[in-house]
């Protein structure tokens, strides 16, 4: 998939995006995300990807997580 | 008396604490899931029991270690809370704190991890916190044990004369009115819930399937549950005409996650905050975009190279001189002294030396191998494992998180099982289970040290690992053939936290290795001292009374029934068929049986007799055959209770009895064909 412009996945290392909508993710995984906080306006950092299109490390909210990156693409950020 | 229960977030330091508070033991390690059953234990001071609950974000439970806990706060009615809370996560915490709070026991926060937290610059006000939530907030360290003779008072203070905390959110008047509604019927049907009255309300708005399944399995009338679901739905439906686009449950979580907020706000100064610098260091390394899998790769056969190489072999060789030099010796002596029969000397010294000996010594490559999967598992490196390995399982029907499973699967394939209650989908959950079998667990190390012992001598470590590494690879092919044609395709999502890393303590290090390698002391002393009993009497003893040489006797009988079927893959001799069948006990009692069959008193005369039977490359095909044939009997037993299925248990039989037959098939005849011995 081609990474986005404005979603989770198009976003730069390092950067910090503010989440703005989750789009067609599994409600599983949108529910398991909120149990960490991960909620609509928080805050993202991608950490680092892994090879061969593996998941990718996220920080959000002072912890580290793993999420896999059609899921990421999925996800809408805003970049201030 | 109390009863408290202990509950919080996942891999919050739970079950160290209930380790120190305890007399008991539980196996802990840094990655959320570990405890995926309740344990009880008796409180050191005597004066109350303590249960141990799989960690939880909320009580709402997504998989089954989830509803553990869940199912435990509506069906069993604690006298006490111990909600454990990670300082350095304080508010994604908070949010199961209230919903603990509304449950309407005493409850007492056990603050944990403040280290962790002051290394990361967050400072916490306790007493603040205390105040906004009223209840009693006692700092810890789980880990070194601060703190927790504080709370170990507390719990035994904390009798029913605590008072109950009088603490409710304000949830806006259309879910008040609804709690109301739903606290008349329940008052009226059930008065005595183990919840409050409020508290169960809200986990039936919620929807919470334990609590809803604990009300229908109740006493009450039939008709209660479907008044509460029409309480439900028009609250639903005066939400949306109120203009609130959120459903119910959503509306519920975010009044709540706001309240955890303002708390937060108040009692954290977070203005110094910076990231884990350890954490950072190593997974630039450890979990390197393109080193991180051959970083693991390697370590695994660093791993491999302790245990057998460098240190297990060395040792076991000295273990194995102690047994065949002075303990026969002295037994000799005794029997001799005490005027032992012919029968009772050959018992003793043939049955159970030869075959409880022959599986105690490779006590030191059981142990270097558990030390190291403790490692593993306390370190945090699990977490990263799971997502470096995700994107290859995924490509076979699996989850990143069945990685986890798998390596607890080196170990012993029992806890392994139960260790897939927490990935999150049935069907990737159960394709995990199936296949956990064909993960080498420690009971086969015996038969590889061994044959690749006597045959492989200069490459033991290189041979073993390539066993392993079979293991791992035709999981890998069968999960991608069962999820193609037995399992539909469901959708899969793979989400993990991945923990700071931590070095894991001495103390707890050798604890957790040695509660792994008691079971294996305890087989030997058990399963394998009684198989080794039952295989020397059924050498002795034949058709026709006492058998005269061992060709005549009972196992050779039973062995010869398959010795035709073993031949085309390179083993077709009554022994070997009487030690894989007498294996299905424990995979060790394979050795076991193989001394008492070559009749031999140690290890190196085992091995000169295997040399005269085996070849290399029957010896290679048979340790192939033994890593994948059939489950033991103990992991037959927990798959039957973990699926819940016969099918399934016998299909993991059946299936890894002809996967074993096909690839030793293709061993043996493709390597005579290439022209290998």
């Amino acid at each position: 998939m081609p990474p986005c412009q404005c979603c989770l996945l198009g976003l730069k290392p390092g950067i910090v995006g503010s989440i703005r909508h989750f789009g067609a993710i599994d409600p599983m995984l949108k529910r398991r995300l909120a149990d960490l906080g991960v909620a609509e306006g928080s805050n993202v950092t991608i950490k680092r990807r892994c090879p061969l299109g593996g998941p990718i490390m996220l920080e959000c909210c002072g912890q580290l997580l793993g999420i896999r990156k059609k899921e990421a693409a999925q996800i809408e950020v805003d970049v201030s | 008396m109390n009863n408290a229960a202990l509950i919080g977030n996942p891999n919050t330091g739970k079950t160290s604490l209930f380790n120190s508070l305890t007399s008991s033991y539980e196996y802990v390690g840094n990655w959320s899931g570990v405890t995926v059953e309740k344990k009880v234990g008796q409180l050191k001071n005597k004066k109350g029991y303590l249960t141990d609950l799989p960690g939880i974000y909320t009580l709402h439970p997504l998989s089954r270690d989830e509803g553990v806990a869940a199912e435990f706060l509506a069906t069993e009615s604690p006298s006490l809370l111990v909600n454990i809370v990670d300082a350095s996560q304080l508010e994604r915490n908070l949010y199961l704190t209230l919903q603990l709070l509304e449950y309407g026991k005493p409850l007492i926060i056990g603050l944990n991890m403040i280290d962790v937290a002051k290394s990361q610059g967050l400072i916490i006000d306790t007493e603040t916190l205390g105040a906004s939530l009223g209840c009693q907030i006692i700092p810890l360290i789980a880990r070194t044990g601060e703190g927790s003779s504080n709370l170990l008072t507390s719990i035994e203070e904390a009798d029913d004369s605590l008072h109950t905390p009088y603490f409710t959110i304000n949830y806006g008047e259309i879910v008040e009115n609804a709690i109301l509604n739903i606290s008349r019927e329940l008052n009226d049907a059930l008065p005595d819930l183990s919840g409050s009255h409020r508290w169960t309300s809200l986990q039936i708005l919620e929807n919470n399937p334990a609590v809803t399944a604990a009300l229908s399995s109740s006493s009450a009338e039939a008709g209660l549950m479907e008044r509460l679901q029409t309480v439900c739905q028009s609250a639903q439906q005066q939400m949306q005409d109120a203009g609130e686009h959120l459903s119910i449950q959503e509306y519920i979580r975010s009044v709540r996650m706001s309240l955890c907020h303002e708390i937060c706000n108040k009692v954290v100064d977070s203005t110094l905050r910076k990231p884990h610098p350890l954490t950072e260091k190593i997974d630039a390394v450890a979990a390197h975009p393109f080193w991180g899998v051959p970083i693991f790769l390697a370590f695994m056969f660093i791993t491999f190279k302790l245990t057998f190489d460098w240190l297990g072999n060395p040792l076991s060789d000295l273990l194995d001189g102690f047994i065949s030099g002075p303990i026969t010796n002295i037994a000799v002596e005794g029997l001799e002294l005490v005027g032992a029969s012919d029968f009772t000397r050959e018992l003793i010294l043939s049955g159970i030396i030869s075959g409880v000996g022959g599986v105690i010594v490779f006590i030191p490559q059981i142990f270097i191998m558990f030390l190291i999967i403790s490692f593993i598992e306390d370190s945090g490196y699990m977490a990263r494992i799971t997502v470096m390995m995700d994107k290859l399982m995924e490509l076979v029907g699996l989850n990143g998180k069945a990685i986890i499973p798998f390596i607890i699967g080196f170990g012993c394939n029992v806890p392994a099982v139960m260790a897939s209650r927490s990935i999150e989908q049935p069907k990737e959950r159960t394709l995990t289970m199936v296949l956990i079998p064909l993960m080498s667990c420690s009971a086969r190390l015996p038969v590889y040290a061994l044959f690749a012992g006597i045959f492989f001598e200069t490459a033991q470590a290189t041979i073993v690992f390539s066993l392993y590494i079979m293991g791992i690879v035709l999981a890998l092919v069968m999960a991608k053939l069962f999820s193609l044609f037995m399992l539909k395709k469901t959708k899969s999502f793979f989400m993990v936290e991945l923990p700071p890393y931590r070095m894991p303590q001495a103390r707890t290090l050798f604890r957790s290795t040695w509660e792994k390698g008691k079971g294996f002391i305890r087989k030997a002393g058990t399963f394998i001292l009684g198989g080794s009993v039952l295989i020397w009497l059924l050498t002795y003893l034949g058709p026709g009374g006492v058998a005269t040489t061992m060709d005549d006797s009972f196992l050779a009988a039973i062995g010869g029934l398959f010795a035709s079927v073993l031949a085309p893959i390179g083993f077709g001799t009554w022994q070997s068929g009487a030690a894989l069948v007498t294996g299905f006990m424990a995979k060790e009692v394979v050795v076991s049986t193989m001394n008492i069959i070559y009749h031999v008193p140690d290890m190196s005369g085992l091995q000169s007799q295997l040399a005269l039977v085996f070849t290399p490359l029957q010896a290679y095909s048979f340790m192939a055959f033994v890593l994948l044939y059939t489950p033991c009997l103990a992991t037959v037993g927990v798959l039957r209770k973990e699926t819940a299925s016969w099918k399934w248990t016998l299909f993991s039989i059946f299936y890894s009895l002809v996967l074993a037959y096909l690839v030793s098939l293709i061993i043996y005849q493709g390597g005579q064909w290439i022209g290998f011995s």
